[in-house]
């Protein structure tokens, strides 16, 4: 006689005779242990305190500053940067310090679509992505002749004919959103701002789903050893091409988004399209820990959102605003030198220290297990 | 005036750019060659020397052959810094991360230097050239050059001899040049590369702030950031020279602001052209560098699987 | 140039043979998930009627049974922290009265310690008593019809024999269709393949070489040079089918180079690689680069262990099937359904390799750090990932000692017999290579000094000067 133990351990279904069949918890700590899940609670809370900020606006109560949305809004944007440098840096272990044109590129792309050509949103993105497509393609056929070192610099000098050039087409850029509409409707920072949210959460699932495919795999291949990765038949050019279209089209999106949120640039003044911008996202990638999302998104922060968020409201840092980047900086330093792996590996090993502890404490009260 | 005169006048007004350069890429090119890693702080390093000699000079009017003395003490001991109390110290630091920590030492420096330098609220100010600006050598009627140029010139000439000699003839040269091959086997072999190290950096940092004093002399000190077209400059010169030598990178700083002003004197007969000068010249360097991934000066490798 | 050109339509031509092989697999491989998943859920579905039907066939007193038990295990789940607690805290004491030589409080403890666990058991005694009491009382309220029972559990076995039946066909279909061939082509797919191969063996015109039929590779006068240095030079040898071949020769002779040349990690001077592929085509490897040369059916070790450091053993091994995934990047980054079939597969058949060389155990770990007869392992793991028809061993027991280059000489037979595969291969050790091999080619400087059985070539007068002469006298004062 079959007892309903049995039968329910699997006796006739076999779970493993179930090929194909996906293990998912349907519960909602379960949702949370997927990456998906957390990607969407993520974006959940920045569409919930953008409400709660423009809500006490409304109704004149300070709850979350406009500055700060602000702030916010900008370090999204440069996550889009470093997450699409990640996939560069960190899988495929390319070095590149042209970040900051393939930005410029972005936005002078809608500057001129937007402001001086009036075309709409769909067409604007259509040309942006195409462009920097072209330009991904000519950076990675670079990258199979040169590596290493020397690929940073060469891109760091065509980051320079970018910027030079756009300067040359015009200085200063400037664009008033309110002729063109989006779905009907014109939009204003507020919107933006839920663009920004659904673009990087976008993004961030598409980079997930590669770095997770053999996709990722093969640029983890390529980046330990270029002759291993031959030998079974990863093509060099195909994936290098990949990774920096791939970054350069993340890179081109942040500079829509950042002319769609601030919607202007002096070219010849700001550091923007300079090197400091690509140094940022480099040491941002690097104190996250290169190979993980969260940490990136983590490093990001520490670089861009830190001080114009949080540190600007001290009124110490608010009187020397240089005192900042100086903390930072030594920041960036510590960070670096004692956690090569960056943030993630902080946080691992504070995990790991938080779970012993725990398991300490149990072994004081109840004894060592048996 | 003549076509020659055009040339020969353009070619002149480089010389100032030239020796600013020269200086600047040796200094990355020690560093590269002692530390593995590329130095993006060497623009701010030496910002920080010509800062100092800017304040010595218009604060307690410390006349500016001292000032420049202190100011290169002053990029010494950043340059030693860097090396003895950060790269020695770290646990796992590797090229990457010594690049990093450079940045971040730029992320400090820009920083301090408003907080340290009252000079450096001033909007922009020039810091005084060694002669008048207005004293000229006069080769022809067309022709002429700034005094002022001359001896920098002069002056970077000079430095880069003195590296050269004690790179080829010194017991400090030898030393880094066996660390420039392989730091490990040099260490086993007795030889202290700490040191040769932190000396490297020490002379970096002393070439970065003259330098920097140079260059201030004939542009402007706009913000702290003012030597990093400077510094983007230095690290192409030693690409397109190849990092094998050190004669290649301070061939390549020779040959960018000549490539600079060749342009410069096309685009006095074509016009439009000014506008894109700077386009071009990262155009044709970019272009040499393809062509040539090893540098022009440098071996070709042969890779091994 | 005309060479070139060839090479290029050549290559294009390939490119297009793989998309539509591509193509048929994927669609393959879809059809095949469609058909398993219906099964799935037909078995899932007989399977939730009969734990209904079971339910149902099951008397009330059993069904309290049940969770009754449920209830008992989550009980003593709890229990056993306290249980633990007070073990604990009177060990500690009692440990601490005895070293003291207090045997009256040691006395009195141990008492203690016992009664408070008698409490702890005498509680658990009350909490099934008071499951006993509602069981009575609730077989007493509802008292089941025995004779209803009875019936209703005969209905259930002979429900139990037909839904066995009835799976155990959904099974058959399921394993018969992990067995069909998914490379098995429709006809249209056949046609244009038929149509490309011809196409490409008109390309390739009258002057192709086709090999015997019991040669898988042929090397014809292989040239290697550096500038002036010769590194190969005329080199000519065939690899039989099936065999296991050894490639030998002093420091510096040039083995290394020579299967650079074969794998295409470097374009020979001059002469002609032949290879007969996976689909018994006779190809000539330098149209391929060096990326594509996997896809024809060799795959290769390095010499110095050149295993993914920061990804785990399995992953390795996925790595090495890069090509042999159908899905395109915008499935891969969408995560489409067909990645995901693909993926399990893969790591199916990955599993099974790491089975047979008995690294079932590392499958999880990071290859960093572990020992260097397993990453060599690892290596060949990963060769035979992609199905290959001739494997490249660069000197695989360089670094291992006696025991395990005897286990690797077992293994490499082990490997031609179950992968049906040749084996070339490159050493320096000689007692592998006379163990092992079927056959032997010696060469020096480049140039080939004799090839045969290796008591022939132990036997030879020019080998022995050139090579064995150092190691007889070395042999000697061992």
């Amino acid at each position: 006689m079959i007892t309903l133990q049995q039968l329910s351990k699997g006796l006739l279904c076999n779970k493993t005779q179930l090929y194909g069949e996906e293990k998912r918890s349907r519960s909602l700590r379960g949702a949370l242990k997927n990456p998906l899940g957390q990607y969407l609670l993520f974006g959940l809370i920045l569409v919930v305190l953008q409400l709660v900020s423009s809500l006490g606006s409304e109704f004149g109560i300070r709850i979350i500053p406009v500055s700060f949305m602000t702030a916010l809004g900008s370090t999204l944007i440069y996550s889009m940067v470093s997450i699409g440098f990640c996939l560069l840096l960190g899988y495929s272990g390319l070095a590149s310090l042209g970040t900051a044109g393939f930005i410029g590129i972005g936005s002078y792309c809608a500057f001129f679509c937007f402001q001086e050509w009036g075309l709409p949103y769909i067409v604007a993105i259509m040309m942006t992505l195409a462009i920097s497509i072209i330009i991904g393609v000519f950076v990675g056929f670079i990258s199979l002749r040169i590596e290493g070192i020397y690929l940073a610099i060469i891109t760091l000098g065509l980051s320079e004919i970018l910027r030079y050039a756009l300067q040359t087409i015009r200085a200063t850029v400037n664009i008033d959103l309110s002729n063109i509409k989006l779905f009907g409707a014109t939009i204003d920072k507020e919107v933006v701002f839920y663009l920004i949210v659904a673009v990087l959460l976008i993004l961030i699932w598409i980079t997930n789903n590669l770095i997770k495919s053999p996709t990722g795999r093969a640029m983890l291949a390529m980046k330990n050893s270029t002759s291993a990765a031959q030998a079974y038949g990863i093509s060099l050019m195909k994936y290098r091409l990949l990774a920096f279209v791939l970054s350069t089209v993340y890179a081109a999106l942040a500079g829509i988004m950042y002319m769609m949120y601030l919607r202007s640039v002096s070219t010849s003044m700001s550091t923007l399209f300079r090197l400091t911008t690509s140094l940022n996202i480099l040491g941002a990638v690097i104190i996250g820990g290169a190979k993980s999302i969260w940490g990136v998104l983590a490093g990001t922060f520490i670089v861009y959102g830190l001080d114009s968020m949080f540190l600007q409201s001290i009124p110490l840092f608010n009187d020397n605003p240089t005192l900042i980047t100086l903390f930072t900086g030594i920041l960036i330093i510590l960070v670096v030198m004692f956690y090569p792996g960056g943030l993630q590996q902080l946080f691992t090993l504070i995990r790991r220290k938080v779970i012993a502890l725990a398991a300490k404490r149990r072994e004081a009260r109840y004894g060592r297990d048996v | 005036m003549t076509l020659f005169d055009n040339l020969a006048s353009t070619m002149l007004g480089s010389l100032s750019s030239i020796s600013v350069t020269v200086l600047a890429t040796l200094a990355v090119t020690l560093i590269f060659k002692t530390s593995y890693t590329t130095n993006f702080a060497q623009g701010i390093i030496s910002a920080m020397g010509s800062y100092t000699v800017m304040e010595l000079l218009v604060y307690s009017g410390i006349p500016i052959y001292y000032g420049v003395f202190i100011g290169v003490v002053v990029g010494v001991l950043i340059g030693l810094f860097i090396d003895l109390a950060i790269f020695r110290r770290g646990r796992y630091v590797n090229a990457i991360g010594k690049q990093i920590i450079t940045m971040g030492m730029v992320s400090i420096l820009v920083g301090a230097i408003p907080l340290i330098f009252r000079t450096a609220g001033l909007e922009s100010v020039n810091l005084m050239p060694v002669v008048e600006l207005n004293r000229y050598i006069t080769f022809s009627e067309n022709i002429t050059i700034q005094l002022n140029t001359v001896i920098y010139f002069a002056v970077a000439a000079v430095i880069v001899a003195i590296v050269f000699l004690l790179l080829n003839f010194s017991k400090w040269g030898l030393g880094v040049r066996s660390t420039a091959s392989n730091e490990q086997v040099a260490g086993m072999l007795g030889i202290n590369t700490t040191f040769i190290t932190a000396v490297s950096w020490g002379i970096a940092g002393a070439l970065g702030a003259i330098s920097a004093t140079m260059y201030a002399g004939f542009s402007q000190m706009s913000n702290s950031l003012f030597m990093t077209t400077i510094q983007v400059n230095a690290f192409l010169a030693c690409i397109l020279g190849g990092f094998a030598t050190f004669y290649g990178p301070v061939l390549g700083a020779v040959m960018i602001p000549l490539i600079s002003a060749f342009i410069g004197f096309v685009a006095i007969y074509v016009p439009g052209l000014s506008a894109w000068r700077e386009v071009l010249v990262y155009a044709v360097l970019l272009l040499l560098i393809l062509w040539k991934p090893q540098g022009l000066f440098g071996p070709r490798a042969v890779k091994k699987v | 140039m005309a060479e070139m050109f060839k090479t290029f339509r050549l290559t294009r031509l390939d490119k297009k043979v793989r998309r539509v092989k591509n193509h048929a697999k994927k669609r393959g491989i879809m059809e095949r998930h469609k058909v398993v998943t219906a099964a799935n859920r037909q078995i899932k579905l007989a399977n939730k009627e009969l734990k209904k039907s079971l339910l149902q066939a099951l008397t009330a007193e059993e069904v309290f049974d049940i969770r009754m038990q449920k209830a008992l295990k989550k009980y003593d789940l709890k229990a056993k922290w306290e249980y633990r607690r007070v073990n604990h805290g009177f060990a500690k004491k009692i440990f601490e009265a005895a070293k003291a030589g207090d045997t009256e409080t040691e006395r009195k403890l141990l008492e203690k310690n016992r009664a408070e666990v008698l409490a702890l058991d005498s509680k658990r005694a009350r909490f099934v008593l008071r499951w006993e009491e509602k069981k009575s009382a609730f077989v007493k309220a509802g008292r089941a019809d025995e004779s209803v029972a009875e019936k209703r559990r005969l209905q259930f076995d002979r429900q139990l024999e037909e839904q066995k039946a009835k799976l155990s066909e959904l099974y058959e279909i399921k394993s018969g269709l992990a067995a069909k061939n998914i490379e098995q082509f429709d006809a249209r797919t056949a046609d244009k393949l038929k149509a490309l191969s011809d196409k490409r063996a008109a390309i390739l015109g009258r002057g192709r070489t086709e090999l015997a039929d019991d040669v898988i590779l042929s090397v014809n006068n292989l040239c290697m040079y550096f500038g002036g240095l010769h590194a190969v030079d005329e080199l000519s040898f065939d690899v039989k089918k099936g065999e296991i071949f050894g490639l030998i020769g002093p420091n510096g002779a040039g083995k290394t180079t020579v299967f650079n040349c074969i794998t295409q990690f470097y374009k020979p001077t001059r002469g002609e690689l032949h290879f007969k592929n996976k689909e018994n085509v006779t190809v000539r490897l330098t149209d391929y680069s060096v990326h594509d040369v996997v896809l024809e059916g060799i795959s290769r070790t390095f010499q110095n262990v050149e295993v993914i450091k920061e990804v785990s053993v399995l992953e390795n091994l996925l790595i090495a099937a890069t090509r042999f995934y159908t899905a395109s990047v915008f499935e891969q980054a969408l995560h489409l359904p067909i990645l995901k079939i693909e993926e399990e597969l893969i790591k199916q058949k990955a599993e099974t390799v790491l089975k047979l060389l008995g690294l079932s155990t590392y499958k999880d770990w990071y290859a960093f750090g572990l020992p260097y007869g397993v990453l060599k392992k690892i290596e060949i793991a990963r060769a035979l990932m992609t199905e290959p028809k001739l494997i490249i061993l660069d000197e695989p027991a360089a670094g291992l000692n006696d025991t395990e280059t005897a286990e690797l000489a077992e293994l490499i037979c082990r490997i031609r017999k179950d992968f049906e595969c040749t084996i070339l291969l490159v050493e320096h050790d000689m007692s592998l290579v006379m163990s092992v091999c079927d056959r032997v080619c010696a060469i020096s400087f480049g140039k080939k000094l004799a090839l045969g059985t290796p008591d022939e070539i132990q036997a030879d007068k020019q080998v022995q000067e050139a090579y064995l002469g150092v190691s007889e006298e070395e042999g000697e004062s061992r």
